[in-house]
């Protein structure tokens, strides 16, 4: 069965901030559209300074890496993203707490401790239009699959929250800043689960995974 | 904008660094996470940290010191401290018997604490934390949900440091910080705005024969603005909201605090002490001790908070223990 090192986490890493950095004015705006449009540039802050830190990070286990990532994202990413994000990526560090490697049951129970650890901070449950909704789903995926092959379970993973896109864009949000709009949330995208997607499809692209995407926000 | 900076960007870490330099003998600077900590940590004591945004002095880190915190970091002016700092002040002093987190309740220092307390339990630290909300002005404000932690929070540090020095457990401390939040009732009045220097505008516009009743420790809005009133009036308004909250009654033994939001000249605070004393004694009720002065300020904004807190006899005896912080004026 195939594992994942502190290396190649950290190679993932650094495509996450390349994608969060490029796409800074795109989720801003998507997030003007209901919220308070500071989401790009309070992500994109933060991952400029993980990504100029990333390299002389503790890579002694992946959890070490993860937790610097954590304080660094709640350091740097403005809102209510920092402590959210920041979150996710403690409590996946507390999971691979000494671990040079990772099982494919070990990622999957680091994404489920993201889950639930986002979950408690922000006080959102499934349905209520924020990245929870991309998360879940992908959990559950990883949860099905056995993760023999891992462009296979990328490739679903993607799936799952390009389908959380459509399937949310109706809803009227339930927490944060969009909230306080009310109905006008409706009709428009959350930035969070695009911002899940389109991580997601960028790695896609990076490791050769073919995936067609179906949300315009995924296929701009 | 007129201030003693230099570059507004430095203000924190200079004049924090100024702390250290008058009180080299007691204390000691983490400068990297704008961290205050006591010198000679006793590891079978129960440590107490603090920490929020900056702009509150003596609040949080002149409040660092033998009976009173042990350790404190500061955010920016009016801005919670990052998590890693959070998280260092605690491992900073972490101790045998445990750590106590005193956090005042707004949104962004629970959220810093909530993340340093975590990730310091998963490394085997043993602490307990506590949010302090004794404003009476608002239910829910612009940074919190529920009532804001402010001056009161004096009284949380005090108690809870004094009961530590004497070699208390975790749980008792913690029941400590319990019984006096419970039992304390702040509410603050702002006659003018105040300037955080990176900003160097006013937070808020008020006129000049205008009062803000219930603002906040951020000048973050609180029941109403009104016209100003004589000092006797104000002190009527702020009584009644604390007096009746809790409520404190006839026969309650109480420590009453005039604090001064940092730009009252003193005078004035004992203005208000003056009818505060004769208000709390027709309703019966008996000033064991008194505060005048600052304790937590909101920069230079001019205005105060009127702060009570119902003793019983270990609260009395907590409060009269010595202490020695930053704030020496003797």
């Amino acid at each position: 069965m195939p594992t994942l090192n502190v290396a190649q986490i950290e190679q993932t890493l650094d495509v996450t901030c390349d994608t969060v950095i490029r796409n800074e004015q795109y989720f801003s705006d998507l997030d003007g559209l209901a919220g308070d449009g500071d989401f790009g540039t309070s992500l994109a802050t933060g991952f400029k300074v993980i990504k100029a830190e990333l390299p002389g990070m503790d890579k002694s286990a992946v959890g070490a890496m993860l937790l610097k990532l954590s304080m660094l994202c709640s350091k740097h990413v403005g809102g209510s993203s920092g402590p959210i994000w920041g979150t996710g990526f403690m409590k996946a560090a507390f999971v691979s707490k000494g671990l040079e490697e990772v099982t494919y049951d070990q990622l999957t129970q680091m994404v489920g401790a993201a889950v639930e650890g986002i979950m408690a901070r922000g006080g959102a449950v499934r349905g209520d239009k924020t990245l929870l909704d991309a998360l879940i789903p992908i959990h559950e995926k990883m949860q099905e699959m056995d993760g023999s092959d891992l462009g296979a379970v990328l490739a679903a993973v993607t799936a799952e929250a390009d389908k959380a896109i459509d399937e949310t864009r109706t809803l009227v949000a339930h927490r944060g800043r969009a909230s306080q709009v009310g109905a006008r949330s409706a009709n428009t995208p959350d930035p969070g689960i695009v911002g899940v997607a389109t991580i997601l499809y960028d790695w896609c692209k990076h490791y050769g995974v073919d995936y067609k995407p179906q949300a315009a926000e995924l296929a701009r | 904008m007129k201030k003693l900076v230099n570059d507004p960007a430095n203000f924190v870490p200079e004049f924090m660094a100024g702390v250290i330099a008058a009180n080299s003998d007691l204390l000691e600077a983490i400068p990297e996470f704008q961290l205050i900590k006591r010198k000679n940590v006793d590891a079978s004591k129960v440590a107490i940290v603090q920490g929020s945004g900056s702009g509150h002095e003596p609040a949080h880190v002149m409040a660092v010191g033998p009976g009173m915190l042990t350790a404190a970091c500061q955010g920016p002016v009016f801005a919670a401290p990052p998590v890693d700092a959070c998280y260092e002040t605690i491992k900073s002093v972490a101790t045998d018997a445990g750590v106590l987190v005193l956090v005042n309740n707004y949104q962004g220092d629970r959220m810093a604490w909530d993340m340093a307390c975590e990730m310091a339990e998963a490394e085997g630290i043993r602490l307990k934390q506590f949010i302090i909300n004794d404003d009476v002005a608002v239910q829910d404000s612009l940074y919190t949900v529920g009532r804001r932690g402010v001056a009161g929070n004096f009284f949380v540090m005090k108690a809870c440091g004094a009961l530590a020095e004497t070699g208390a457990s975790l749980d008792e401390v913690y029941a400590v910080a319990e019984r006096v939040n419970a039992n304390v009732r702040t509410m603050g009045l702002a006659l003018t705005s105040c300037i955080p220097p990176a900003k160097g505008t006013p937070i808020f516009d008020i006129g000049d024969d205008e009062m803000e009743v219930g603002v906040g420790i951020h000048g973050e809005p609180g029941r109403e603005r009104t016209k100003i009133k004589p000092a006797d009036e104000i002190t009527e308004i702020l009584y009644k909201a604390v007096q009746s909250d809790l409520p404190f009654s006839s026969g309650d033994r109480v420590a009453m605090m005039v604090n001064g939001l940092g730009g009252t000249p003193p005078a004035e605070l004992y203005v208000i002490y003056n009818k505060a004393a004769k208000l709390a004694a027709e309703t019966g009720l008996t000033i064991a001790r008194n505060y005048v002065g600052e304790y937590c300020t909101a920069i230079e904004m001019a205005g105060c908070s009127l702060t009570m807190l119902k003793l019983d006899s270990q609260l009395e005896e907590l409060l009269a223990a010595p202490a020695q912080t930053a704030c020496r004026i003797f």
